[in-house]
Parts: C-alpha cells; structure tokens; sequence
C-alpha cells in the first residue's frame, strides 16, 4: 500500500470517527437531550423546599406571645468527618446530650440523625464541618405563661396546628413555603442554583390579640395564689372590656395536666346565684317589678312545690335591691314568679345560655338552658336561683358585659386585628352587638343594685376597694359529680364591674371546690378585689386611667370609718353599718371629683396607718419640684394632697406652717 | 503560482488561529463567569443561612429577656427580696390634670 492509500485510509477513518461523534452528539443532544438534562438536573442539584414560618401572635400592647424561628435537625455520616474529636467537642458545645455525641462519632456507624432542633448558631462549628448535614425546621416558640398557652394553643412538631387560637386561626397563621433549586459542586457543597432562584416562603399574617399579657399575668397569679391558699382543684378568672367585648384576661388552672384548653369556654356549671340580677334585670325591663318593691320572704324559708327554700340571710322581708344584696333565694324566687316559664326562659336565652358565644376559639361549650316544655315544677324556681341551668364562665361574662355597658349583649373576641406580612390590616375587630337585652336605664339601675352587694352588708364585702366602687354578685353552687350533688363540694363565683359607676373591666372569678370557706363572697370575691388592686398598681393593664380618675371616691379615714373597721373586725356588724352610712352621706355632700389622667404610683402605708393617732408637722417646702415630685414630697411627710389652679409648687397652708398629719394640702400647679 | 498557493495556506492557519483563541477566548469567558457566579451563590447561600441563624439567635434572646422581665418571674422576686407588695387602691394616686 502506497503512502497516499495509507494517509487516505487515516483519513478516512478520521472522518468515520468524526462523523460517529457528531452522530452520537446528535442522539444525545438532539432525541435524547431532555432526557439526560433531567437526569444531570437530579444527580447535581436538588429541590428544596423552604419551610414558611408561622404569623407571629402578639398581645394587645404589641409583646410577642408566639413567633417561629428557624432551628435545624442534625444528621452526621461519621465515616465522611475528618477530625472526629473536634467534631466531639463542637457537639458538645452545641449542647448535644453526651450520648448523642458518642453515636455520631462512631467511626464504625454509617448515618446518626441526632433528635431534637437546634439554633444554628449553636451548632455552627459542628455543621461548618465535612459529614454533618443539617435540615432547616421552622420552630414555634412560646414566650409566654402557661395560662396563656392555654388561650394561645400549640403547634406540634411538624408545624402543625394542634388547639387553641393556633388551630382555629391556623389558615391566616400559617405561612406559604418557599423553593430552592440547590446545586452540588464536585466536592457536594450546596449552593443554591444562580440560573433558577426560586420562590422565597411567604410568612404568615401576624395576629394580634386582645388579651393583655400584663393583665393576664395578674390573673393567673391571683387565681393560683387562691387555688394554692384555698386548696381548691382550680379555677378560672375572666377580665373582659364591657364597651366592646373584649377579652383581656382569661386564666385557667386545672389540677388535671392534660386539661390544656381554657376551661372558661368549654366547661360549664350552673352559676347560681350570679343569675339573679339577670332575672332582676328581666323583671325591671318588663315593668314587673321595682327595685324598692318588697316581697315577703318568710322568715328565710319557704316551701314550694314539696321544696323547701333557705335564705343564708334570713329576713321577714326584702326589696328587690336587697334581694340581690343579700342574694335572697326566696325573694327572687317570689320575684321570679311575676314572669311566665316561657318568659323566663327567654330572659335567660337573650343573655345568650344556652348557644356559643361564637368566640374564635376551635372548641367552646354551649351550655344547657332547657326549653319550658321540657321543665319540671321546680324549674322555674332553680333557674332563678341559678340551678337547672348550665353556663360556661364567658357567657356569664357576657350577660354581665351587657350591664356593664348599657344593656347590650356584645360578641366577646380574642382577636384584635390581623395584619398581612406587610404590615397592612387585613381585619380589625369591631364591636358587634348581639342584642339589646335591657335598655340603658334598666342597666344603670341593675348596676346599682350591685353596687350594694360590695358594700357593707352584702355578701361580697370583702371585695369592697378603698377608693374605688365595685359592683357585683356573688353565687355559690353544689357541684355535680356524677350526675349528683355533692353536698361538701361547691363552685363559688363572683362578678365583679370595676369602676362600679363606669365599669371598664367585667371581672369573673370562678373556684373549684375549695377547702373550709367556700361561698363566692368570702373566696371568688376577695381573688377579684386582687385583681384590681394589682391592675391598678400596674401601667400597662389596659385601664383608662383618665376615666378612672373620675371614678375614684375618697374616703378619709373619718373617726366614724375607723370605728367601723373596728366594729367590723370585732363583728360588730350593725354599729359598722350605721357607722359607714353615716360616713357616705358626709362624702355625697361633699364629692368633688376632678378629671384626670396622669397617674403616680406612690409607696404609701396602707389606710390603717391613720386609724393611729395623728401629730402635726411641717409642711415641707417644694418650692422649685416638678408637681410629681412635690406630690411626693407632702405625702412623704404624712399628708394628703390636692392639686389646684394657682401658683406652682406653692401649698395651702404655705410651707413651714404646722399642720395635722393626713389633713389636705392644697397643691397649686399652674405653670 | 507557488507563492500564492503559500499566501493563502498562510492565510487559513491564521484564520483558524484566531477562531480558535476567539474560541478559547469565550470559552474562558464563560467558565470564569460561572465559576464566580457559583462563589457568589455560595457565599449567598452562606450568608444566608448566618442571618438566619442570627435572626433565630436574637429572637431567642429576645424570648428570653421578655420571659425574665415579665411579672410572674419578677413579682415573687421583688416580694421575697425586696419586701415589696402590691398596693391596695388606697394607695394608688391619680393625679388630675386640669384643662388648658
């Protein structure tokens, strides 16, 4: 073969080869290129999905009560670590539990997923390191008290809603997930591919409550220092704002852990004599009776129907106002009588027992208020007393609200407002009214009769406030067990109307089975008087202090005040109560309230420091001191302190002068 | 005749010369600008995931100066040890502000 054959022949296979590559090229490129891009796409890059964190929950001053961050899970292939004792102590200085740390540096283990999550940052050198992979998880944390989680609810370990406002707003919490197309390069690290960028997760909508933190706290500490101090089995404290509804407190303590939903929605219980100002308020309305109208109540027991009925209380007789003051069970039963079953029943049903309140809450009871057709002889009678009914602690509060506020029965709500990830509102709760139940006059009348029950001499006495009017009902109730009633087992409840005259807060307080005292006035009632006084020594309790101001009522320690606490501590009852009469007819003639809204918590002695006897002292000079710090100053040396027009830091009597320690200075306070 | 013939032998070589660099010129092009683009993401990424667990971090420190601030952690505190006590109503003073 010639040199030319043989350089054609090269030349020729040359071309085949050339021809074949650009063949197979084709096959590849052309008929089967979709096919290997896609599997090129799977064996370097991954898609990832990014988990959305969940709305955060905020209370109604804007603290943060659930939020999610982003922790991860761990998994470690130890036969791919180079330095196993560093990846040890990064481990444990990540907090792995010590034999967690052992599986994962295990030479002779393939593939160790460590339990739990950890924040990033806590496991930063051990995930820096080759062979450790870790999984990003979007974690629900709670900053908040164990009462509050019952209101708030939980989420479980894959993010997924499991009870309280959690699950029942679950569809506006929850987020949209993210993807991520995320590329491995020839030494497997990730990187996220720069050509398809994905889709960032979308958080979800904030929700903001009405539930004040501050206040809630309160309430759960007043309720478990009760609980704890009245070995009761547990209890429930509402606070809820009569002008519109909503729920600023809900507090919930149950001897059982597995009780985890706020038994103020879903366990019901006959409130007994709480009911009575809602039958008194039916009968006003109805013209059917006044609130000085006098039925016979025979002495404190009366058979009715083969009953018979007991006053704790007894009385030949009583109005109407007293029948609620003294929680007469045969004054209301006679007074109950003047409406028709039917009627009755309907009085109660308005008040809304017997159907849910419609709370965003996933579960809530409904109660039981039975219709007249299926009643007995005694029904009309025990549901006057609070019997033969069944309530849950947020309707009662309800049906209070409605006095509290005019006579409108209000939708409660928990849920203030819900702003998109942007921040714009998406909702914002309004009032809703359900019904009117009584008109604005019969209301403020129904108020006043509860003033009374707080005041000497009614069963609530010991929730009575220094300078503040609180109006309320006590009930105590035999609890059921089994269908029957417990004769040494009571639930004792009080509602309370805080300011008494313009009530900003509608206060219930509920105990389960208390040991040794056990009626609502001398264990629910002194829980509320807790409740305000903390609320009142706090900021941030959602209480308008300005029309607070013109609530307040001062109440000297008059000589006759003095000799009433003392007849009172002797059980003197009668001399006290003459005593105090006397002492509120001298404060009406002389009341004189001025607005207000500026507010100073002062360490001062309680009142009884001035039952002692009083010296005289010099007023200081506060010449040159802000208004607060000259408040401050004339208290400090024992007096009491009005502001007036007129020269600023100048007093009457002026500095220097002798004066008797507790008498009025006057303050000017013009600039 | 001959020197044409080498002219435009010449002339091709040259040609296929700078195709070639054009090629590698591009080439070179692409890889540095895919390399770097690749750096990029991975530093993003990186960034990324530290700001997330920076974010996780403060939140967290967060949680917990609120949890430590709040009243059920303080209140017994400041009762057993500073012998403080929530006031009764009495106690509390409302100063009036009087219109302008």
């Amino acid at each position: 073969m010639t040199s030319s054959r043989r350089i054609g022949l090269v030349h020729l296979l040359l071309a085949l080869f050339v021809i074949a590559l650009l063949a197979k090229s084709a096959r590849v490129q052309l008929w089967q290129g979709r096919r290997w891009a896609a599997t090129a796409l799977r064996q370097q890059s991954t898609e990832r999905s990014i988990p959305a964190p969940r709305g955060p929950i905020l209370d109604a001053r804007g603290e943060m009560l659930a939020q999610s961050r982003e922790t991860v899970k761990l998994e470690i292939a130890p036969t791919e670590v180079r330095n196993l004792r560093r990846l040890r102590q990064a481990l444990q200085r990540g907090g792995i539990p010590a034999e967690w740390v052992a599986r994962a540096t295990d030479p002779r283990r393939r593939w160790v997923m460590i339990p739990g999550r950890y924040l990033a940052i806590d496991v930063a050198a051990a995930t820096a390191m080759r062979g450790v992979y870790t999984t990003p998880v979007v974690e629900r944390s709670y900053a908040i008290s164990a009462g509050t989680r019952h209101v708030v609810g939980r989420v479980d370990a894959d993010g997924r809603a499991v009870d309280g406002l959690e699950l029942a707003l679950d569809s506006l919490l929850r987020g949209k997930a993210g993807s991520a197309t995320v590329m491995r390069d020839a030494r497997g690290r990730r990187f996220e591919s720069p050509s398809s960028p994905g889709a960032p997760p979308v958080q979800g909508n904030t929700v903001v409550l009405t539930i004040n933190q501050e206040l809630q706290e309160i309430a759960e500490r007043a309720l478990a220092d009760a609980v704890a101090s009245m070995e009761a089995e547990g209890g429930d404290v509402l606070v809820l704002d009569p002008s519109n509804g909503e729920v600023l407190a809900m507090a919930s303590q149950r001897g059982d852990p597995r009780a985890t939903a706020s038994t103020a929605l879903t366990e019901p219980y006959e409130p007994g004599s709480t009911v009575k100002p809602l039958i008194a308020s039916a009968l006003l309305q109805q013209n059917r009776a006044r609130e000085t109208e006098i039925v016979n109540t025979f002495g404190g027991q009366l058979t009715i129907n083969g009953r018979t009925i007991t006053d704790d209380h007894p009385a030949a007789q009583y109005s109407l106002a007293d029948v609620i003051r003294f929680s007469s069970n045969i004054g209301i039963v006679q007074f109950a009588s003047r409406l028709q079953p039917r009627e009755e029943f309907e009085a109660l049903r308005d008040f809304g027992f017997g159907m849910p309140t419609g709370i965003a809450y996933p579960v809530e009871a409904a109660g039981t208020l039975r219709d007249p057709t299926r009643w007995s002889r005694q029904s009309a009678n025990s549901m006057a007393m609070g019997y033969e009914i069944a309530v849950t602690p947020m309707q009662l509060a309800s049906a209070y609200v409605a006095i509290a506020n005019g006579g409108e029965l209000l939708e409660p709500t928990l849920v203030r407002e819900v702003r998109d990830p942007q921040g714009a509102v998406r909702y914002r709760h309004t009032r809703r009214v359900v019904r009117r139940v009584m008109s604005a006059d019969v209301a403020r009348r129904v108020r006043r009769m509860l003033l009374g029950v707080v005041e000497e001499g009614g069963t609530a006495k010991r929730a009575d406030l220094g300078n503040f009017s609180l109006a309320g009902k006590t009930g105590t109730t035999r609890r059921i067990v089994n269908g029957q009633y417990r004769l040494s087992e009571h639930i004792p409840t009080f509602v309370g109307l805080f300011p008494g005259d313009n009530p900003q807060f509608v206060i219930l307080v509920k105990l389960d089975n208390p040991k040794g005292a056990y009626s609502g006035g001398l264990t629910a009632a002194p829980v509320t008087k807790a409740v305000i006084e903390a609320a009142l020594a706090s900021r941030n309790a959602s209480l308008d202090r300005g029309h607070l101001a013109a609530s307040r009522v001062e109440r000297p320690a008059t000589p006759d005040r003095v000799a009433a606490v003392a007849a009172l501590e002797t059980g003197d009852s009668a001399d006290a109560r003459r005593r105090l009469l006397a002492q509120r007819a001298a404060l009406a003639d002389s009341a004189e309230v001025p607005t207000a809204s500026v507010v100073a918590l002062l360490p001062l002695p309680p009142d009884t420091a001035h039952a002692r006897p009083l010296a005289d002292r010099m007023i200081p000079d506060v010449a040159g001191l802000s208004v607060r710090s000259a408040v401050h100053a004339l208290h400090a040396a024992g007096f009491r302190v009005r502001l007036v027009n007129g020269p600023a830091a100048v007093t009457s009597p002026g500095a220097g002068s002798i004066a008797r320690a507790g008498s009025l200075v006057h303050l000017g306070t013009s600039p | 005749m001959a020197t044409r013939r080498v002219k435009s032998a010449s002339t091709g070589r040259l040609r296929v010369a700078v195709l070639l660099l054009v090629f590698l010129a591009i080439s070179g092009g692409v890889i540095l600008r895919r390399t770097y683009g690749i750096a990029g993401a991975r530093e993003l990424l990186e960034l990324d995931s530290r700001r997330a667990a920076l974010v996780a971090e403060r939140l967290r420190l967060e949680a917990e100066i609120r949890a430590a601030g709040s009243r059920a952690q303080l209140q017994p505190v400041a009762e057993s040890r500073l012998g403080m006590r929530v006031p009764p109503d009495s106690n509390v003073i409302i100063l009036p502000r009087h219109e302008p």
